[in-house]
């Protein structure tokens, strides 16, 4: 028991007493701000506004026009959009893009030009001739029979691929025209304004209890705790690896072996590391939990509607178990690995799989977010490599019965013995079998012998 | 040789890899205060037993008797363990490690500290004490390794291949370090290639080969009972007397004297009179002791062919 708490301080002190465990543990909640804010900040840079021309024959539309392209009615249409994007996670991809982009743009600068007395072969052959001279930027043909239905709108831009100002000119265009109908059918805009409004539609989540919950912000809650538990894994399931491989490449093993048991050389090692994980992660949801606090109290974002996700006590505790319970699994399984293999290089081969399982358990916790009852989030939240990533999110998502906690957890510590079993067998083995990788056969011999 | 004072009995103790043989019926002891060379070709089957001594193994049949108890992990504790096939944490700093070391075999951290000092004085290396591996010598890092033994004051020493990449000059040091042990009566038992090294340091033998026992006891024994029956000769004439074959085996030619070996239960006095009686002149008549490393030679190749 003492040379298991020696072996155990020895792999924590290790990790922790290092520059890099403190940059780790600061580095990752700055480069996760960072993908937050980068993106506000690029798009915050607008760019070069549109210089155009419009000419306008029939002279029912210009004004209507040149107001919806104010910028004031673009930074709403914007403004609108990306509220749009952020509550429709399911929109695609490329339609989020456009949104975002959609802030970027830098509005239009109108050029005045005379069209009087001049034919339209005339006129556009002199907007073209400003074109390609670079005073304008683009041009708004509209046709005197604009109620005509084949009549044509024409709209030349030099800067073709900004599909944003195209995007908003189209808009702006189609508006004025749909405003002069109107007008000319003698209906009042503004009532059928009135009558076409969006309901508000408020979706929030609720659970057995009848509590209501904001799915927006459930989502990245989620998202953030799947990731935080993914990434942990990952890294502490190759530091035991790596630790197992050193000793084996450095033929520290045989010395260690002739001074402890291998089990105990095993477990401590495991617990060691373990506890520099829960170390990182406890600093790490401590200052999550801070920062939700410390919002919650901030006046502006009760105003903006946001509901900040409600972590209770349990949460954290069940949280916690559930990442001691996949890293004892995935852990185990990485010192297997680190004890058949000889270099680091060759156990990175060897991580993929294990790996591979973590990431597909990761994606279920999209299933599980959005469907927490589903037959499917039952089956993925309590069996064995799953479990631990899908559990915690599906228990904030919802909470499940007690039982179906329960049996997670008991499904997972068996897994997590037989894993242990197999490991310190393999490991026993083959720490001391230097040279050459070992084969499947062979491994399966130790774990018999 | 008495029993009773034996710090290790291994008893009929045979070890399979599958198919593979790697110890097969391998009895001796390992008497208190005794420095012990434990020799063999490569491949013989030295390293496997000594990992069943420690405990790292277990034999398949047999039995392992330390400080008079069957071996157990708690036994540990009192073997400092060289291997032949060893090494450092790379990134660590080295009292860290020899810390560690100590920690693992069960002693204190203040009295862990004390005998790093005195240690790491005693081999010339305080100021790398908080310097990392990879800052050390191959030398240097021999001798971390070889404190890292020692750290526990164990009561058996087991040292396999002590002198592997040391330097001529480390070599005489570690084996003033080895005398020590020895005058401190100290059990050791230590594995080695180099014959004049094992002759200089070792009270009794075992030489092993293709997993089993060839020759052992102590060294003086060992020699001997090879010793009796060559003769170092310078002289002028006898030849006829060294041609007879009821006498000499052989005799080989060397730069200005002969080396004579003589056949089985022929007393070297027998030959001497005879050579005097047919009127040789001897300017030189010596018996001498086989070394190690004729021994060895002889014997493993005899097994060999």
């Amino acid at each position: 028991m003492r040379k298991f708490r020696a072996v155990v301080k020895h792999e924590y002190k290790k990790i922790v007493y290092k520059w890099t465990f403190l940059l780790g543990t600061l580095l990752f909640p700055v480069i996760g701000a960072g993908f937050a804010v980068v993106p506000a900040i690029i798009f915050s840079l607008k760019g070069e506004p549109t210089r155009m021309v419009v000419v306008d024959q029939s002279h029912k539309i210009a004004a209507r026009l040149l107001e919806n392209l104010t910028q004031e009615r673009l930074d709403a249409a914007a403004k609108k959009a990306a509220e749009r994007s952020r509550t429709d996670v399911a929109a695609p991809q490329d339609e989020k893009m456009k949104n975002a982009a959609r802030q970027l743009a830098a509005g239009f600068v109108f050029i005045d030009f005379k069209s009087e007395g001049k034919t339209t072969e005339h006129v556009r052959q002199e907007l073209n001739a400003m074109a390609s001279g670079n005073e304008i930027d683009a041009y708004l043909l509209i046709p005197e029979n604009i109620e005509s239905p084949d009549s044509k709108v024409e709209f030349r831009s030099r800067k073709g691929g900004d599909f944003v100002a195209n995007e908003s000119v189209r808009e702006a265009v189609n508006s004025a025209v749909r405003s002069q109908r109107l007008a000319d059918a003698d209906i009042s805009e503004s009532l059928v304004e009135n009558l076409s409004r969006d309901v508000d539609f408020d979706a929030k989540s609720i659970n057995d209890k009848g509590e209501e919950k904001d799915s927006d912000v459930l989502f990245i809650a989620s998202l953030v705790i799947g990731m935080m538990i993914y990434i942990t894994l990952t890294i502490y399931g190759q530091v035991i690896m790596g630790a197992v491989v050193e000793e084996k490449e450095t033929r520290i093993a045989e010395i260690l072996f002739s001074s402890a048991q291998p089990f105990a050389l095993m477990a401590g090692k495991l617990v060691g590391v373990g506890l520099a994980g829960l170390t990182q992660l406890g600093i790490w949801v401590a200052s999550l939990v801070a920062v939700i606090g410390f919002l919650s109290t901030q006046a502006d974002v009760a105003e903006a509607g946001i509901s900040l996700p409600h972590i209770t006590a349990l949460m954290i505790i069940y949280f916690f178990v559930f990442f001691i319970v996949g890293y004892f699994l995935y852990a185990s399984i990485f010192a297997l690995i680190g004890s058949m293999v000889t270099t680091v290089q060759e156990g990175g081969q060897f991580a993929f799989p294990p790996i591979m399982i973590m990431l597909i358990g990761f994606y279920f916790s999209f299933a599980v977010i959005r469907d927490p009852n589903s037959s499917l989030s039952f089956w993925v939240s309590i069996a064995p490599l799953f479990a631990p990533l899908t559990m915690p999110v599906r228990i904030l998502a919802e909470t499940p019965p007690f039982w179906q906690i329960g049996l997670a957890i008991f499904l997972n510590c068996l897994a997590i013995a037989t894993l242990i079993w197999l490991a310190s067998r393999v490991y026993r083995v083959g720490m001391l079998m230097y040279g050459k990788r070992a084969t499947i056969p062979e491994v399966l011999k130790w774990i018999r012998m | 040789m008495s029993n009773e004072d034996a710090t290790l009995r291994v008893r009929n103790v045979t070890k399979w890899f599958g198919d593979f043989v790697a110890v097969e019926d391998l009895s001796f002891d390992v008497r208190a205060g005794r420095v012990f060379g434990f020799l063999g070709p490569n491949g013989a089957g030295k390293t496997t037993t000594i990992r069943m001594i420690v405990g790292i193994t277990a034999p398949d049949k047999g039995r392992i008797e330390l400080f008079g108890e069957q071996m157990s992990p708690r036994l540990q504790d009192r073997i400092g363990y060289l291997p032949e096939e060893r090494g450092l944490y790379k990134k660590m700093k080295i009292v860290d490690q020899l810390r560690y070391f100590a920690a693992l075999k069960d002693v204190s951290r203040t009295e862990a500290d004390k005998r790093i000092d005195f240690w790491l004085g005693r081999m010339n290396l305080s100021e790398w004490k908080n310097k990392k591996t990879t800052d050390l010598s191959k030398g240097m890092q021999q001798k971390i390794q070889f404190i890292s033994t020692v750290l526990h004051d164990p009561d058996l020493l087991i040292l396999d291949e002590p002198f592997s990449g040391l330097d001529p000059v480390n070599v005489e040091f570690m084996i003033d370090v080895l005398s020590e042990f020895r005058k401190a009566e100290k059990t050791v038992i230590f594995s080695t290639h180099l014959m004049e090294t094992a002759e200089r340091l070792c009270h009794d033998i075992l030489l092993i080969d293709k997993a089993t026992k060839v020759i052992g006891g102590s060294l003086r024994e060992v020699k001997a009972s090879y010793g009796r029956n060559l003769i170092a000769l310078r002289a002028t004439g006898g030849d006829g007397v060294l041609a007879n074959a009821a006498l000499v085996k052989r005799a080989v030619e060397h730069a200005d004297e002969k080396e004579v070996e003589l056949a089985d239960g022929v007393d070297p006095q027998l030959l001497l009179q005879r050579l005097v009686a047919s009127g040789a002149e001897i300017a030189k008549f010596e018996t001498v002791e086989p070394s190690l490393n004729d021994i060895f030679i002889q014997q493993v190749g005899k097994v060999g062919s």
